[in-house]
């Protein structure tokens, strides 16, 4: 009897072993060491597979894209840019696995990466060890927060998105607001910001709940938060739960559209469900398709790149912008969306590091010049590292949107 | 907290524990008949969904129809898996074929992502439309389809283990095989039929799960843990337990929420798992079996 339990716990740890660490590992490392004499290295670690492949795969493709572009312009000081990849699996082990062998391995001069925020902390004890500049471009909090010299980060940081949203909620009179996030590092940065920022904009949370990933149905914590009579609830989710949240909710007041409560402005008779916002992890198309019907009215901030009319008054990003998804979409065939954009960014700013310093330079050289980098105009914003904010967009570089007919559209672009 | 909230509380985890059911019928089929615990089964649900919206999709077939091709495609990969994977090494010990059963899950995942890419995937509700109150509760239509679903399911193989002669070979297999071979079973179909059962009933979890959590290559993993957490808190190798164990392990859940905390909903269902380990081995539905040395 107690044979067989102990067989099964054993199995059990089996599995839970193999789920967390051993995934199949894509090394996109394909050239031999013989070329590399003269092209500059540069090693990026993303999530090609796991939950967030929907996000490293624009990401490849926006630094692929960008990599070809400067080749054939000449490169850099004359000698080509070379990105070997690494897939991370959207696994913390395993991103540390591609950092030490990007580092040790390929001796490469800079890291991108990592796609979400857990696995760009997990790689940055090596990145100290080893003196290489990391650009990241998942949007947690504490990637630059916590501050490290040798760190930077291309999305907006939860720092200036929750300001931003809880401003605008404050704005439409909201005070009680309910939390439901992904117990993962980017829900869980989200929430914690944003229970920071809470009591500056007068917002009591009366509600906070997670799930995990993989969660079929949130039905039981939104039944929490509906009992809590919250005014809006705040979602921090980048993953395709997101879509299953939404449904759920409005199935659960049954029926839309996502409303502001007591929104007096709505000239609609009918309830509807109080309002879902979002984060800029919910800008993605995938999320509209799935949720349908239930998306409707739901709000997000996020960076002006999904709509190039969101860059009205900033001319400069624009041409850049307009430039990128142009060559995107040509190669590609889908539309870019914030996360190929961040790619765009970590990977100019580096290579346009390179270009300002002379033709040999060391790694520590290469973190020097690219805190160096001002108004450098990107597709997210436009960047000035300082020595205190290694992420250098403000909040005036995101906007508001909200789902409207299936499509993304302005709020109070109009 | 009201009865209206309770009510939604106990649906909510009915809904879940309806998914876990399905997918630990399929550990518990190929149990019976292996005595191998098949780790690839939560693929079987991440490929149902898969094909269905790959038919529906990309063929444009009416959803009906993409359902039953997601559901015979699935089956077909369960059968072609067996024949295979296990079958050439039947008789390797029990502990290699469950690693050859991880193994093929891994290649089960990164095939459907080479084959329908990293993104999620969308298939619209069976029946559209609100969702329908009962005593102030909302219930989704989605869930009526999964619950009148998984009680069809749960009645045909009751009725196929019961009535037929393929239900009493495969019920001959799981008390002794050796046994079923000398009164002239074919055990090595035995052993197909039931990965393609298995198989079956997991992609018509997927599928129809689908609707409601959209669909991606990596659905199948997290599913499966739960599906077997499920069997072995039912009992293993009886259909019923791993029926009435995975509808307990989804009101499990739901109420930890609904009175503890969510974050720890995972760890608080898992704690009742080995503690039902620890008190009763064989599961909370199974009868006790003297194991003989």
């Amino acid at each position: 009897m107690f044979r067989r339990t102990r067989t099964l716990i054993s199995i059990a740890c089996v599995i839970a072993l193999t789920l967390t660490g051993c995934a199949s590992s894509d090394s996109g490392s394909d050239a031999n060491s013989s070329s590399s004499d003269e092209a500059y290295r540069i090693g990026a670690i993303l999530s090609l597979s796991g939950t967030y492949a929907g996000l490293g795969t624009p990401e490849r493709n926006a630094i692929e894209l960008e990599m070809a572009r400067i080749n054939d312009e000449g490169g850099v000081h004359g000698r080509p840019v070379e990105v070997l990849f690494e897939d991370d699996g959207t696994d913390e082990a395993k991103a540390q696995a591609a950092v030490t062998l990007l580092i040790e391995k390929e001796d490469v001069l800079a890291i991108i990466g990592a796609t979400e925020t857990g696995q760009s902390m997990a790689v940055r004890s090596d990145i100290e060890r080893a003196g290489i500049p990391q650009v990241s471009m998942a949007g947690g909090n504490v990637i630059t927060d916590e501050f490290n010299e040798w760190v930077f980060q291309t999305p907006w940081p939860n720092r200036l998105v929750v300001p931003f949203t809880l401003a605008y909620l404050k704005d439409q009179g909201v005070t009680r607001i309910a939390l439901i996030s992904d117990s993962g590092g980017y829900g869980k940065d989200g929430r914690q910001v944003t229970l920071d920022f809470a009591d500056e904009y007068g917002m009591e949370i009366v509600a906070d709940e997670t799930y995990n990933r993989g969660d079929a149905d949130m039905t039981a914590q939104l039944t929490k938060i509906k009992g809590a009579e919250a005014d809006v609830v705040f979602m921090w989710s980048a993953g395709s739960e997101a879509a299953t949240i939404l449904k759920n909710w409005i199935d659960l007041w049954g029926g839309g559209p996502l409303r502001f409560n007591g929104d007096s402005s709505s000239d609609q008779l009918v309830a509807g469900a109080p309002l879902i916002i979002g984060a800029p992890g919910n800008a993605r198309l995938e999320l509209a398709q799935g949720a349908g019907d239930a998306a409707e009215g739901f709000e997000f901030a996020a960076g002006r790149i999904l709509m190039l009319e969101a860059y009205s008054d900033c001319v400069g990003s624009l041409g850049v912008a307009e430039d990128f998804t142009t060559r995107y979409t040509d190669a590609y065939g889908d539309a870019s969306d914030i996360f190929a954009g961040h790619a765009y960014d970590a990977f100019n700013i580096i290579v346009e590091a390179m270009k300002r310093l002379p033709e040999e330079f060391s790694s520590a050289d290469l973190r020097d010049e690219i805190e160096k980098t001002a108004d450098f105009v990107g597709v997210g914003g436009t960047f000035t590292f300082t020595e205190q904010d290694h992420n250098g967009l403000s909040e005036n570089d995101i906007v508001m949107y909200r789902i409207d007919g299936g499509v993304w559209t302005l709020v109070g672009g109009d | 907290m009201g009865g209206s909230e309770l009510l939604q509380f106990v649906i909510s985890g009915l809904k879940n524990g309806s998914i876990y059911a399905l997918v630990s019928l399929g550990f518990t089929i190929v149990y019976a008949s292996t005595g191998v615990i098949n780790f690839a089964q939560g693929e079987f649900y991440m490929l149902g969904g898969m094909f269905s919206v790959w038919a529906f999709a990309t063929f444009g077939l009416p959803l009906w129809l993409a359902a039953i091709v997601g559901i015979l495609l699935t089956a077909a990969t369960g059968i072609l898996f067996e024949l295979l994977a296990i079958r050439p090494r039947k008789d390797g010990d029990q502990l290699s074929l469950i690693i050859i059963t991880i193994g093929g899950s891994l290649l089960l995942s990164s095939l459907a992502r080479h084959l329908f890419g990293p993104d999620e995937l969308a298939i619209p509700a069976f029946t559209s439309g609100p969702s329908v109150r009962v005593f102030g509760a909302a219930i989704e239509r989605q869930t009526l389809w999964i619950w009148g679903l998984t009680i069809t399911a749960v009645v045909i193989l009751n009725w196929v283990y019961n009535k037929t002669k393929l239900g009493r070979a495969l019920r001959a297999c799981a008390i002794n095989r050796d046994a079923a071979r000398l009164v002239g079973v074919d055990t090595r179909l035995i052993v197909t039929v039931s990965f393609a059962l298995a198989a079956a009933l997991g992609g018509l979890a997927g599928l129809s799960v689908a609707p409601l959590t959209q669909t991606a290559f990596d659905a199948g993993a997290r599913v499966g843990v739960k599906g077997f957490a499920a069997a072995i808190l039912g009992g293993l190798g009886n259909p019923i337990a791993a029926v009435a164990g995975g509808l307990m392990l989804g009101l499990i859940e739901s109420m930890s929420i609904a009175y503890l905390s969510s974050t720890y909903k995972d760890a608080i269902s898992l704690l009742v798992l080995l503690l039902v380990l620890f008190v009763r081995p064989q599961g909370l539905f199974s009868r006790s079996r003297r194991e003989k040395v």
